[in-house]
């Protein structure tokens, strides 16, 4: 039977609960745009957003919004929605979301706070098949254009060739000559203040990783995902660089004074895959055995793991080009599985939680070949199971919790040993 | 022995091709899918051969990738496996899906009978810089095979692969046009079945029995049929069994839009002094697969089909969590039901649920 137990997350930075402020403004900020009368796009974040914020273009887009409402407990609505309209409950989560929001003839008030309908779409097919083709569906139902830029593949590792960042530096030049024709032109100087920024941004989050790598951690996972939006949502713009400041700041004088979010840190978890956003407060669960979840790829979810050299403000588009490719959310599949190899090394977890969500197109085929790579590559163990993040009619918590349960024992039986 | 009865065994035990082929010392090369240009490995001395999936159930493969993923990439991954592709030289896949390109990791980390190359092809079809981004790859594939091989792809190897494989294309084209008489000579699970076959078997050794099966086809006695014409669409069908199923229930399937049959011959490679070219822009002019884009191509392309076979019903099979074509037939659904009669199947790869497919399909039949 499912039970519907469900607790908030609990944040414990200053600087996470302003972010929440930040979000709000930015939503606001696309609704006053089009009262203003400004066309709005809707767009998917592994199309490097420098460029929007570097034309000062309203966009909504398609990842957060559903992690929004499923942090208010109203994804679920609206996925039944699209699934009465005919989307099968086997597409993505997220995806089915924001085209039950699209389609919906009623949205509730929290929800008709932040939406605000497509006059065009920019819309890509990294990291998933999904994005080639649900907004085709929304686009549909508005009648409004559609862009779309294709985003080869990544098979050559962390160098990327010049053919490949040409061919997507094109891409992405074509974006902004369909934007144009809205009335969003892009300055070149902007943009390459917008490259600036969102590589100082990285910077910033590497020297934030940096104080988290500290034992006792001064900040878990609940707050990383609150913290990660300026990375997502937020590259290229000077508020996104300003948040980080204030956090590292926030960070760095946890970890001088050795404050910790456990006085009493005995295990340090990794999460790979989408939290149940819906109950946070199951990643503060396993603190009653001492163990903390420092990191989440979901951090990653588009941006911000790669190296910032890449960024050349001289470059613009070709930097973002290379940025897009190289992320690690970029198939196949090493990219990712070495940044967790490497993240499980640097802030030397003991253990891995994988969660499945049953509709996504890309963990199902990575997580095997993460547990076995950093088993091998750093003898650290993991478990997988079954969690959709955003739907929380697809929840069972007493299953969640046993899963976590009997894992943390095992490892922290083993550290007895 | 006639040629139909040739391709059918051919179909039913694909393995002595390979022991043919390989008895004379040369490679084989699997691949996946459609947009894998087998041109070039045939130009290289090598034979390319199509990995199909098997109805059986799986065994090894969901330890791997989990259950949510394309059930037909895991029954490929299961049987890679289990050693059952252990004679390929090597495998390539192309840029279709998140699933295949999953599959690529999967397989360079755990078949280590087999390597494994991916092909990156762009998805957005008709774009000038993609013509260019392809063509850099087709170049690196290229020398890929010709490494594989010791053999040098030349143009004129190319251009002799090139016109082998048009070949092969236009008689399944005529092959599959004598579906379109009112009353068909070849049912649609013969048809698949040929194709199948014509696509695991050298083209030199194809054309020949496919001119011989047009000809047997072309003069068999053929009773009168009285049930709706149907087109199949949608996911990969490998095994005839549900077009059968849909023939058992009164259904006459006229067309398909299949990897396994139309699409892999629909369109020639048109004449180009750069054969290389000629593959860039075959495979970046048509789009057959759900994967790319514009969808517009793929409607319109289905529309053809149906207008040109008369079709009266559409039957769009959808591989659970195949998304390419789960989305396609959420897009398409309301348009094409406006002119056709629509029904949209999703099941297993291994059609484990064959007893609610019939109950529908029969409705949907009796229905047109």
């Amino acid at each position: 039977m499912t039970t519907k137990v469900t607790v908030p997350g609990k944040k414990s930075l200053t600087t996470t609960l302003e972010i929440s402020k930040a979000i709000k403004a930015y939503y606001g900020g696309v609704k006053a745009a089009k009262a203003e009368g400004k066309p709005v796009i809707w767009s998917y974040g592994l199309i490097p957003r420098e460029i929007f914020h570097a034309m000062e273009a309203p966009v909504l887009y398609l990842e957060h919004l559903p992690m929004v409402l499923a942090a208010k407990q109203l994804s679920g609505r609206y996925m039944q929605v699209a699934e009465e309209e005919g989307l099968s409950r086997d597409v993505c989560a997220f995806h089915r979301c924001f085209a039950g929001c699209a389609v919906a003839d009623e949205r509730d008030p929290y929800l008709d706070n932040l939406f605000v309908p497509p006059d065009l779409i920019v819309a890509t097919n990294l990291p998933c098949m999904s994005e080639t083709k649900s907004f085709l569906l929304t686009a549909d139902h508005y009648d409004c254009p559609y862009y779309f830029m294709d985003t080869p593949i990544n098979t050559w590792g962390k160098e990327i060739p010049d053919y490949a960042i040409e061919y997507f530096s094109g891409q992405l030049r074509g974006a902004l000559d369909f934007m144009a024709e809205f009335g969003y032109t892009v300055d070149e100087d902007k943009l390459k203040e917008a490259v600036r920024l969102s590589k100082k941004l990285v910077l910033l989050w590497e020297e934030i990783d940096e104080c988290r790598k500290a034992v006792p951690t001064p900040m878990t996972s609940v707050d990383g995902f609150t913290a990660c939006y300026p990375l997502v949502q937020l590259p290229g713009t000077e508020i996104g660089v300003s948040i980080y400041e204030r956090l590292l700041e926030e960070l760095k004088g946890k970890v001088e004074r050795k404050e910790g979010v456990l006085d009493d840190e005995k295990l340090r978890l990794l999460w790979v895959g989408v939290p149940p956003v819906y109950n946070m407060g199951l990643l503060n669960y396993v603190e009653k055995y001492g163990a903390v979840v420092v990191k989440s790829t979901v951090e990653y979810l588009a941006g911000g793991a790669y190296d910032p050299a890449i960024m050349d403000a001289g470059r613009p588009l070709e930097s973002l080009a290379n940025k897009a490719l190289v992320d690690i959310i970029n198939p196949t599949s090493q990219n990712m599985v070495d940044f967790i190899v490497k993240s499980a090394r640097d802030f030397r977890v003991d253990g891995i939680i994988g969660v499945v969500k049953r509709t996504c197109g890309l963990l199902p085929g990575y997580l095997r070949l993460i547990k076995d790579a950093v088993y091998e590559q750093v003898g650290v163990p993991s478990t997988i199971f079954d969690l959709d993040g955003l739907d929380i009619r697809e929840y069972d918590d007493p299953s969640s919790k046993a899963n976590l349960d009997s894992f943390i024992e095992t490892l922290l039986a083993s550290k007895r040993r | 022995m006639g040629a139909i009865d040739t391709m059918r065994g051919v179909f039913d035990n694909p393995r002595q091709i390979i022991e043919d082929w390989k008895g004379k010392g040369k490679k084989v090369v699997g691949y996946r899918c459609v947009y894998v240009p087998e041109e070039i490995i045939h130009a290289a001395g090598m034979l390319p051969y199509p990995a199909f999936g098997t109805p059986e159930p799986i065994k090894k493969a969901d330890s791997y990738f989990q259950p949510c993923a394309c059930e037909f990439v895991r029954n490929i991954f299961d049987l890679a496996l289990d050693g059952k592709f252990s004679f390929l030289d090597s495998m390539v896949l192309c840029n279709t899906c998140d699933a295949i390109r999953h599959l690529h990791g999967m397989w360079k980390t755990y078949v280590d009978s087999t390597p494994c190359y991916m092909l990156n092809n762009p998805q957005k079809m008709h774009d000038e810089s993609g013509f260019k981004f392809y063509r850099h790859e087709l170049d690196k594939f290229k020398a890929v095979m010709e490494e594989l091989s010791g053999n040098k792809v030349t143009d004129e190897s190319l251009q002799k692969s090139i016109t082998l494989y048009n070949e092969t294309r236009r008689l399944l084209k005529e092959l599959n046009e004598l579906r379109n008489r009112e009353a068909p000579p070849l049912s649609g699970s013969e048809s698949l079945r040929i194709s199948m076959a014509a696509m695991l078997m050298p083209k030199e050794d194809a054309n020949p029995l496919l001119k011989q099966v047009i000809e047997e086809v072309k003069t068999r006695d053929v009773e009168d049929v009285d049930g709706p014409r149907v087109l199949i669409t949608g996911s990969i069908i490998d095994n005839p069994t549900l077009i059968e199923l849909v023939e058992e229930m009164g259904g006459v399937v006229v067309s398909d839009d299949l990897c396994t049959s139309t699409k892999y011959y629909w369109h020639e490679i048109k004449p180009n002094d750069d054969p290389m070219d000629a593959l860039v822009r075959f495979h970046m002019e048509r789009s057959v697969c759900a994967c790319t884009h514009p969808s517009e191509d793929r409607y319109d392309y289905l529309q053809e089909l149906i207008r040109e076979f008369n079709v009266e019903g559409v039957i769009y099979f959808n591989i659970k969590y195949c998304h390419p074509f789960v989305y396609e037939s959420a897009i398409f659904k309301n348009e094409l039901e406006e002119e056709t009669p629509l029904l949209v199947l999703e099941a297993d790869h291994s059609l484990s649920g064959l007893g609610q497919l019939k109950t529908r399909v029969q409705a949907f039949i009796e229905m047109l």
